[in-house]
C-alpha cells in the first residue's frame, strides 16, 4: 500500500511541476517601464495599515478622488489585522499582480524592507504615508507634519486652554508606545519646545497604551488616580485621546478641571467635545494625506523624475515641494528619496468638528 | 493506475490546475512560475503545522494551539540571538525545542490528563501567546515594533533560493515527506490510524496509544516551532503577533485535505494539496483584483463546503434523498 501511494505521489508531483512549466513561458519579462504609459493603465495599490477604521478609509476616499479626478486605478488593499505578515503578503501580490505603484501606511518601521526591496526591485514605486519605512526603501513619504510642527502643535493646543500659561504646569503624555517612530519624535520635539517657551512647565509622566482600546482606559483611568493635579494630558495618538476622554468622563471630569488634548479623528472625538469633556484637538486632513500619496505614486509611476527640492503640482492642492530626509531627521540622504509635508492641519473645536467626516 | 489514487485527492488536484487555468486566464501573470513558486512563502506556515496537525486530528483530538507556539518561537529566536546574543542557529535550534516542548505538554495533559483536547490546546493557544508577550515585556522590546537586526543568513532561510527554487518550496517537500513518511510508511503511522479509529480496541491490541497520542501533539508543536522559525526569517523580525491569522487557514487544510475531523482517516497528500488550494486561492483573487479584506470570505466557503461533502454521513445523505422524493411525489 505504502509503495502506491509514494510511487502516486511523485507522479502528482511531476504532472503539477510539468504542468506549472508549461503555463510558464516568458510571461515574466512583459517589458514595461521604458515607455510612458497611459494614464488608465497605471495602477497604484493603496495600502492602509489595516482595514475598518475611520482613519484609513477616509484616507482611501481622498485616493479614490484623486484617481476618478486624474484618471489612473487606485486599488484599495488592506487586511482587517494590521499585522506585519498581513502587509507583506499585500506588497507581494501587488508586485506580482503587476501594479505600477504602491502608496503605504506600514505598521513597522523594518518589518517590511525584504518585501519593499523586492517591490522596488521589481521596478515598482514605493511611496509611503502616514507611517514611514527605512527611507532606503521607499522613494516619496507624504508626512502629515515635522516633529517640529506636530510637536509645538501638540504644546499649543494645550497651551491656549490655560490662562496664565507661563506658569507652573503639570503635563503628562500618553501615546501608544515607547519605540512607535512618528509619536515619539513628536513628543520629543515638544519636550523641548516646552523647555523653550514655557521653562515652567514639568512632565510628571509619560505613559503607554499600545493601541489597545481596553488598556488605554485602563492607563487613562491610573493617570487621573495617581497625578489629581495634574494640568493637562497630551495624547498625540487616535487610540489614547478617546480612551483618555472617556476615562476622564467616567471619572466626571471636564475642561475645567483637566485639559486633554491631542491627535484622532474628529468622528472618535466629537461626542466629547459636545459634551465638554474636552474643547479641542487636532489632526490633518486625511483624506488630502491619501490623494497626495496616490498622486505621487502616480507621477512617479508615469516615469517622471522626482528630485530632492523639485515641486510637483496636484491637482486642488497646488504645488508640493520634496524635501530632504533629514528634516524627519533621517541619516540616509540620496537625490531620489525624500519628504512631502502635507500643507495644512487642522485642529478641531466644537465649531468645526461637523464639518469633517473621517 | 488512475483508480488507486483516492478519489478526494483527485477532486483536490483537479481543484488546483483548474484554478491555475481560471486565474490564468483572469491574469496571465498567475501563469509565471517564479510567482507560482514565490507564493508559497505566503503559506508554507500554515502547510507545515496543517501536516502534522492533520495526525493529530486522526487520532481523534485536535490542536489550535500551534497558532500562539508561531509567536513564541519567533519572540525566543529574536531574544536569544538578537538580546542575549546566542549563535542564531543555536537560538533557532532551542526556539524550535520550545515549540516541542509545548505540544509536548499538550500532548501529556490530554493523553494522560483524559481533558478535552479542544480545552487543552485553547488554554495552550492563551497560555503560550501570554507567554510571549511576557518574554517581549521583560527585554524592554515594545511589542508592537518586534526585535530584529537578524543576520543575512537567517532571512536566507526563506528568501533564498536553491537552483532556482525557493527555499520555501524545498521546505514545503521536505516537511511533506517526512510527515509522509512517518504517517504512511511507518509502524508509528499505523498506530496512529488505528488509534484514532477505536483507541480502546488499539489500547487492547498491544498499542500504547497515550504515548502515540502525546506523540502527536509533540510533532505538531515542534512543526509549529519551524513555522515560527520560517516565519521570523521571511518577514524579518521577531513579534509575538504572528500567525495569530493562521488558525482557520490551518483547520481548512486539515479539514479541506480530506482528514475527518472525527479521527481514523485522512492522509498528509490531501492536507499539502489544500494547502497549495488555499495559497494559489489566495493569491490568484488577489491578482484578479479582490480585496484581501474580503478573501477570508473564501476561505470560509471552503472550508464549509469541504465538510459538507465529507462530514456529512451516510443517514444524513439518505434524509435529504427521502425529502427531495417526497417533494416531487407532492408535486407530481
Amino acid at each position: 500500500m505504502g509503495k502506491f501511494k509514494s510511487i502516486k505521489l511523485l507522479i502528482i508531483l511531476a504532472i503539477f511541476m510539468v504542468f506549472v512549466a508549461a503555463c510558464s513561458s516568458n510571461e515574466g519579462a512583459s517589458g514595461d517601464g521604458d515607455k510612458k504609459k497611459d494614464d488608465k493603465d497605471i495602477q497604484v495599490v493603496f495600502i492602509p495599515k489595516m482595514t475598518g477604521n475611520a482613519f484609513f478609509e477616509s484616507g482611501n476616499d481622498g485616493a479614490q478622488e484623486m484617481a476618478k479626478k486624474v484618471g489612473f486605478k487606485v486599488k484599495y488593499d488592506g487586511a482587517p489585522e494590521g499585522t506585519v505578515a498581513n502587509q507583506v503578503q499585500i506588497i507581494n501580490s501587488a508586485v506580482n499582480s503587476g501594479a505600477d505603484a504602491i502608496a503605504i501606511s506600514s505598521v513597522s518601521s523594518d518589518g517590511l524592507n525584504q518585501a519593499l526591496k523586492k517591490a522596488l526591485d521589481a521596478g515598482i514605486k514605493v511611496v509611503t504615508w502616514d507611517s514611514d519605512v527605512d527611507p532606503k526603501f521607499r522613494s516619496v513619504y507624504v508626512n502629515q507634519g515635522t516633529p517640529e510642527i506636530l510637536g509645538e502643535m501638540l504644546v499649543e493646543m494645550a497651551a491656549e486652554q490655560m490662562d496664565n500659561p507661563d506658569d507652573a504646569k503639570k503635563i503628562a503624555w500618553f501615546y501608544s508606545s515607547p519605540t512607535v517612530p512618528d509619536q515619539n519624535s513628536w513628543v520629543e520635539y515638544a519636550n523641548k519646545y516646552i523647555k523653550e517657551k514655557y521653562p515652567k512647565w514639568e512632565i510628571v509622566t509619560t505613559q503607554f497604551g499600545d493601541a489597545n482600546e481596553q488598556k488605554s482606559l485602563q492607563v487613562g483611568e491610573s493617570i487621573l488616580d495617581s497625578y489629581p493635579d495634574v494640568d493637562a494630558i497630551i495624547c498625540p495618538d487616535s487610540t489614547a485621546l478617546p480612551a483618555m476622554a472617556q476615562a476622564a468622563e467616567n471619572k466626571g471630569l471636564n475642561a475645567e478641571d483637566v485639559i486633554i488634548t491631542g491627535f484622532a479623528s474628529p468622528n472618535s472625538m466629537r461626542q466629547f467635545i459636545e459634551n465638554g469633556t474636552i474643547k479641542n484637538h487636532g489632526l490633518w486632513d486625511v483624506k488630502d494625506q491619501g490623494a497626495l500619496a496616490v498622486y505621487t505614486a502616480y507621477w512617479l509611476a508615469k516615469g517622471n523624475d522626482l528630485k530632492v527640492g523639485d515641486s510637483i503640482d496636484v491637482p486642488d492642492m497646488g504645488s508640493v515641494k520634496l524635501e530632504a530626509n533629514s528634516i524627519q531627521g533621517y541619516d540616509y540622504t540620496a537625490d531620489d528619496s525624500g519628504i512631502m509635508v502635507l500643507p495644512e492641519r487642522i485642529v478641531f473645536t466644537k465649531d468645526n468638528t461637523n464639518d469633517y467626516n473621517f | 493506475m488512475l483508480n488507486k489514487i483516492p478519489k478526494w485527492n483527485l477532486t483536490l488536484f483537479i481543484l488546483i490546475i483548474s484554478e491555475i487555468i481560471v486565474f490564468g486566464m483572469i491574469n496571465p501573470r498567475f501563469w509565471n512560475v517564479t510567482i507560482l513558486l514565490n507564493s508559497f512563502n505566503d503559506f508554507i506556515s500554515v502547510a507545515i503545522i496543517g501536516f502534522f496537525v492533520t495526525m493529530v486530528v486522526i487520532t481523534g483530538g485536535i490542536d489550535i494551539s500551534g497558532v500562539s507556539i508561531i509567536g513564541l518561537t519567533s519572540v525566543v529566536t529574536g531574544l536569544l540571538s538578537q538580546v542575549v546574543g546566542i549563535n542564531i542557529w543555536v537560538s533557532i535550534l532551542c526556539a524550535i525545542l520550545i515549540g516541542g516542548l509545548c505540544g509536548l505538554l499538550n500532548g501529556v495533559l490530554i493523553a494522560y490528563g483524559r481533558v478535552q483536547a479542544m480545552v487543552i490546546t485553547l488554554g495552550g493557544m492563551l497560555l503560550y501567546s501570554g507567554i510571549a508577550i511576557v518574554l517581549v515585556g521583560l527585554s524592554d522590546v515594545s511589542t508592537y515594533e518586534g526585535i530584529s537586526g537578524f543576520p543575512e543568513g537567517f532571512s536566507q532561510i526563506a528568501n533564498g533560493e536553491v537552483m532556482g527554487i525557493p527555499n520555501s518550496v524545498i521546505l514545503f517537500i521536505v516537511m511533506f515527506f517526512i510527515a509522509y513518511i512517518l504517517l504512511h510508511r511507518t509502524r508509528f503511522g499505523r498506530y496512529i490510524y488505528l488509534t484514532g479509529i477505536n483507541q480502546n480496541t488499539a489500547e487492547y491490541s498491544g498499542i500504547n496509544t497515550k504515548k502515540i497520542i502525546a506523540a502527536t501533539y509533540f510533532l505538531s508543536g515542534l512543526s509549529a516551532g519551524i513555522a515560527g522559525v520560517v516565519l521570523t526569517s521571511y518577514l524579518g523580525s521577531a513579534r509575538s503577533d504572528y500567525g495569530a491569522e493562521y488558525l482557520m487557514p490551518i483547520l481548512t487544510v486539515v479539514v479541506l485535505g480530506g482528514t475527518l475531523i472525527t479521527g481514523g482517516k485522512g492522509g498528509v497528500i490531501g492536507t499539502a494539496l489544500a494547502s497549495i488550494i488555499l495559497g494559489f486561492m489566495q493569491i490568484g483573487l488577489q491578482m484578479a483584483g479582490v480585496s484581501t479584506q474580503y478573501i477570508g470570505l473564501a476561505t470560509g466557503v471552503l472550508l464549509i463546503v469541504s465538510v459538507a461533502f465529507l462530514g456529512i454521513n451516510p443517514d444524513f445523505r439518505f434524509n435529504v434523498r427521502r425529502i427531495f422524493t417526497q417533494k416531487q411525489n407532492i408535486g407530481g
